[in-house]
């Protein structure tokens, strides 16, 4: 159901302290307006006149990660990142957000995505199957979805490919762009009714949490009952667990991490099956990073890679400072933005990137093929 | 606030101390570091009224920057401010008197963990659940289970001389605490001995404990950690009776039973916050018990303190009422159950001897809500922090229509103060005893310490002599 009023929710957290031990854009500035108590009074303060809105307002509040981490942890489940992305669209009307985000807003109307210009690939076949490709995807990490068809075929799914070079309405929504979320998201829609698909696979748990839970409480966008959400992780482990997936593990000894990806915390339940899929190729036990699971923090592929790149880089450096602390010489995920960006700066703490559906794709055993 | 030339002067002095990314004098930053968790500030900013703000925010990332900056605070006599997690309630890291605000959360390493002599050792900026989590990862804790461990830096667990949930059993932070790395205003970094209890001269460590950085900065802890617990057995016990019920937690310290936790409810929160909380519908004083370590001797400590409980008719409710309780023990402190705006409160927090407790919970309950009656005020309390010798009664006032004008409102919040903090002092309690002192209290010192006073304003004077520390904190200054 659509958040009414979301601002509404800074009354609760402009005083309230009890997240902020999750917060990423907190822990890498380690400074108090940089939290999410920080961003609370901040929105609270502007709609009492005790702050201005002006621009230095705008890179306070265009400075949270929408990552959902403070959300996940809070007992009442306070939607501060629903708030703080309806202060942006404030901004954006009151022609205060960065400038980047007007450019970003003309792209996403045009191209559908932040990277290339170039339009969405239309939706050419019909079947029970879609996968939902997205811009990172197709754009930044092509990899990733050349490595899920060829799982897929193996168990014998040929998917209808929707959404491929177009985002999935995420990053819109998070830069305060509610009318062009809305849009992105109604075309997916269409290119999934056009397809006739039931069920819908997406290759990262952002994909998934757009999908069955911001389009619904940000842009008040039902997603159709008939239509099922499967996050491709925990289908593949299911194929697995079938024994309709085998792989041949890797015998090379090094040490590696898994990167629970962006937006992980979001979606529950979901730890488990990527770690199992890694120790399936991985013969040597895998490192744990600190800040994972229940209390994962994000790569930098959030909208805040656009508005504040230098805090977006912290935070895949973290990732990456985390795993080789853990020892790990090699780092492990499936979100293709994610991957893109761990990739950028890998180099710098001496870390191998590999996409878990690549490693997946390259190790099928023979009889999987 | 210093303007033009020199504020400019100042402000690239502290620049070269701690780089340009980490020195703030925006606005968003200042009124953001304007208030703490306190209801003082809160009321205030809520009310559209500006409070006194930092002049200029650093972010220093050592004990070395930390020391420059007190040398530049004192050339030019500013006020300097320590901050951690800003989640005191007294308002004790509040900006008073402006100047140069040091937020600590830069420090925030653990340099250390000794699983042979079971200490860590981590900058004071860590906040107090990242160091849990990296403790529990070896299989050790830090036993200081605040509400505010979220939020609240290793710093801030000692400066205001905190207490969590299970100090029953393991102390005070300041109980866990081994030693300490402080820079004194001076700009002098100074390490206390390694260990606490030893003879070699008098025990100075401990003035930096509760000064609430009137004395200096704590920049490095040692702190003495537990293994995790092989079980906590938790259980909830009623009471018709309070009187009883204090009986109860006093026999089980006595005998020495070491209990981890005795939360004991009054009979009005057990109808207002428990019932909120946990949705028991229940009336009298409800009781949490929690035994915690070797399964077996944890066992034998509980029959033997229910066995007490028994004897006092006391109801056992089982273990599902305590086992919620304890998962769910912080819930008490999220929006909106929590206490919050618009109502007025205060925690008027206090301690006292067995012989003591229940009179001076009765006098402070009943001059509260005789003088505030025209208010609607409620008291409310729970005794939560139990020694040897006496407990700790977390009392609270609750006015749900306070006046709206922002003076006339914290007028009313000090008048209710004087008259709880009057019974506190008259009936033989602390005027707190883990909250802190802050600003909130400070007018109370001279009167709780009386002729000690003076001598610690003598020590403030030589170690501060400046003043710059945290000023009109803790008493100092007033």
């Amino acid at each position: 159901m659509q958040i009414e009023n979301p601002m509404a929710t800074t009354e609760n957290c402009r005083y309230c302290l009890m997240c902020r031990h999750t917060c990423p854009v907190g822990h890498v500035t380690r400074k108090e307006t940089l939290s999410p108590h920080g961003w609370g009074l901040t929105i609270a303060s502007l709609k009492r006149g005790v702050l201005p809105w002006d621009e230095e307002a705008a890179d306070v509040i265009y400075s949270c990660a929408d990552c959902g981490n403070c959300r996940s942890h809070c007992v009442t489940d306070q939607p501060l990142p629903t708030a703080i992305a309806a202060a942006r669209a404030e901004l954006v009307e009151k022609d205060l957000a960065p400038a980047i985000v007007y450019e970003i807003d003309a792209a996403l109307q045009k191209w559908g995505n932040p990277y290339e210009e170039q339009a969405p690939q239309s939706v050419t076949a019909q079947g029970d199957v879609a996968l939902f490709v997205g811009d990172e995807a197709h754009y930044v990490w092509p990899s990733a979805l050349e490595a899920a068809l060829t799982l897929l075929g193996a168990v014998g799914v040929e998917p209808v490919l929707i959404g491929v070079g177009r985002n999935n309405g995420y990053l819109a929504s998070s830069l305060g762009l509610p009318e062009t979320a809305a849009a992105l998201a109604r075309q997916t829609l269409e290119e999934l009714e056009e397809a006739g698909a039931t069920r819908l696979l997406l290759l990262s748990a952002g994909d998934y949490y757009t999908f069955s839970q911001l389009l619904d409480e940000r842009l008040g966008i039902s997603w159709p009952e008939e239509v099922e959400l499967l996050e491709f992780v925990p289908y593949l482990l299911e194929k697995l667990d079938a024994d309709l997936l085998s792989f041949a593990p890797v015998e090379d000894g090094m040490p590696t991490a898994y990167v629970d990806p962006t937006h992980s915390v979001r979606v529950d339940g979901r730890d488990e099956a990527p770690r199992k899929l890694l120790s399936a190729v991985i013969s040597s036990p895998t490192r744990e990073l600190f800040w994972r699971e229940e209390r994962a923090h994000p790569c930098g592929n959030l909208a805040l890679q656009f508005t504040q790149p230098d805090i977006a880089d912290h935070l895949t450096f973290a990732r990456l400072d985390d795993a080789r602390q853990r020892g790990a010489k090699r780092v492990v995920t499936e979100d293709p933005g994610c991957l893109a960006h761990l990739q950028r700066h890998a180099g710098r703490f001496g870390l191998e990137v590999q996409g878990l559906y690549e490693l997946l794709a390259a190790q099928l055993s023979d009889d999987s093929r | 606030m210093r303007r033009g030339i020199q504020s400019e002067m100042i402000r690239s002095e502290l620049e070269e101390v701690v780089g340009e990314a980490f020195i703030s004098t925006r606005e968003s930053d200042k009124l953001v570091y304007s208030t703490d968790w306190s209801w003082m500030p809160q009321m205030w900013l809520d009310r559209g009224e500006r409070l006194a703000t930092p002049d200029y925010i650093v972010h220093p990332a050592s004990a070395e920057e930390i020391s420059q900056i007190m040398k530049i605070a004192n050339s030019y006599h500013i006020p300097v401010v320590p901050w951690g997690g800003g989640s005191g309630s007294q308002g004790g890291a509040l900006p008073t008197y402006g100047g140069i605000l040091v937020d600590t959360k830069r420090m925030n390493k653990i340099i250390e963990i000794d699983e042979k002599s079971l200490t860590v050792t981590a900058e004071a900026g860590i906040i107090g659940t990242q160091l849990e989590w990296a403790l529990n990862e070896k299989g050790l804790t830090l036993p200081h289970y605040a509400a505010s461990s979220n939020c609240a830096t290793l710093g801030g667990y000692l400066a205001p001389r905190g207490t969590g949930t299970i100090s029953t059993k393991y102390g005070k932070a300041e109980d866990m605490v081994l030693s300490m790395e402080v820079v004194l205003p001076n700009g002098s970094v100074i390490q206390t001995p390694q260990v606490p209890q030893h003879a070699a001269g008098p025990d100075f460590f401990r003035l930096f404990l509760g000064a609430e950085g009137t004395f200096g900065i704590i920049t490095k802890a040692t702190m003495q950690v537990d293994y995790l617990p092989e079980t906590r057995l938790l259980r909830a016990l009623l009471f018709d009776d309070l009187s009883k019920a204090l009986e109860a937690g006093r026999l089980m310290m006595t005998r020495r039973l070491n209990p981890m936790v005795i939360r004991l409810y009054d009979p009005d929160s057990t109808v207002s916050r428990v019932r909120r909380i946990l949705g028991y519908e229940l009336e009298g004083a409800y009781m949490v018990l929690g035994f915690d370590g070797d399964e077996d001797l944890a066992a034998l400590q509980e029959k033997k303190a229910r066995e007490i409980c028994r004897e006092l008719d006391a109801q056992d409710l089982g273990r599902e009422p305590g086992e919620k309780w304890w998962n769910h023990r912080y819930d008490f402190y999220y929006p909106p159950q929590s206490l919050k705006l618009p109502w007025m409160y205060g925690t008027t927090e206090t301690i006292t001897t067995y012989d003591k407790i229940e009179n001076l919970y009765w006098s402070e309950k009943r001059a509260v809500e005789e003088e505030f009656a025209d208010w609607n005020v409620s008291f409310i309390g729970h005794f939560s922090h139990w020694f040897h010798w006496g407990v700790m009664l977390y009392s609270r006032f609750i006015i749900e229509e306070p006046p709206e004008d922002a003076e006339a409102a914290l007028r009313l919040h000090n008048r209710v103060w004087d008259t709880a903090m009057t019974a506190v002092m008259e009936n033989g309690g602390m005027i707190n005893e883990h909250h802190g002192v802050g600003l909130k209290l400070a007018r109370y010192m001279r009167r709780q310490y009386g002729d000690a006073w003076p001598f610690l304003e003598t020590l403030k004077n030589a170690i501060d002599p400046n003043g710059i520390m945290n000023p009109g904190k803790v008493g100092f200054g007033v």
